[in-house]
């Protein structure tokens, strides 16, 4: 399930940003390494609530800075 | 007619001949507006687009589809609307399924897929006398000036 979920996280990280799986390690930062803006970041929101059914409060997102902080709150939401 | 063009103009910092929405006609909650853009048939692009054979731009659907996504927003975030910012459309993946011609009442129906302070996602469509003409997916940003 945890691979599941962090596999899923990447592939859909990856199309978004049009970013290959291999560049995006758990730690990398979306704002500063990957140059995630507001439309980016709303773009993985959106589709990230869409795949898991989750709504994410606004004030939630400036926490999530890498995917390894994504895919710890999608399993401590999904838990 | 829920809002006329003094309400919608303001929602909408676009003014003729760039204004593509000219009534609302149904808005549930923050979730979901119906607005009305009539073709006269007189308007500049029909000019060039095409001579002898007028077809509304299908860039300029996607501008009313916009324009109502805009309304949208205003209606969820009024705190922000009220400060008038700037919104920048920033990505759109959109089709075109049938022509829209001098006559037509387009109606736009905008839904909110997502809403934030600086950026939101809606799914839009067009249609004219119950048939879709075009439905778009749009993401734009939200400036504060």
């Amino acid at each position: 399930m945890s691979n599941n979920i962090e596999e899923e996280i990447t592939k859909m990280v990856s199309e978004i940003l049009e970013v290959p799986v291999e560049q995006l390690n758990p730690d990398v930062d979306f704002f500063k390494d990957l140059d995630v803006d507001s439309l980016k970041a709303i773009e993985i929101v959106a589709a990230f609530e869409k795949m898991y059914r989750i709504i994410v409060p606004e004030e939630d997102i400036p926490k999530i800075h890498n995917l390894g902080q994504l895919v710890e709150y999608t399993k401590n939401k999904t838990s | 007619m829920i809002w006329d063009l003094n309400k919608i103009k303001s929602a909408l910092p676009h003014r003729e001949p760039f204004l593509f929405i000219n009534e609302v006609i149904a808005i549930e909650g923050s979730e979901k507006i119906v607005a009305v853009k009539h073709i006269k048939g007189d308007e500049d692009y029909f000019r060039g687009h095409f001579p002898g054979k007028p077809i509304m731009p299908g860039v300029l659907i996607i501008e009313a589809m916009a324009q109502a996504s805009v309304i949208l927003y205003s209606v969820d975030r009024p705190h922000i609307a009220k400060a008038h910012p700037d919104y920048y459309l920033g990505k759109v993946k959109a089709e075109f399924l049938a022509p829209v011609l001098p006559g037509d009442r387009v109606v736009i129906e905008s839904n909110k897929v997502k809403f934030l302070d600086n950026a939101a996602i809606t799914d839009a469509s067009a249609t004219v006398n119950d048939q879709i003409v075009a439905k778009a997916n749009l993401v734009f940003s939200i400036q504060l000036k």
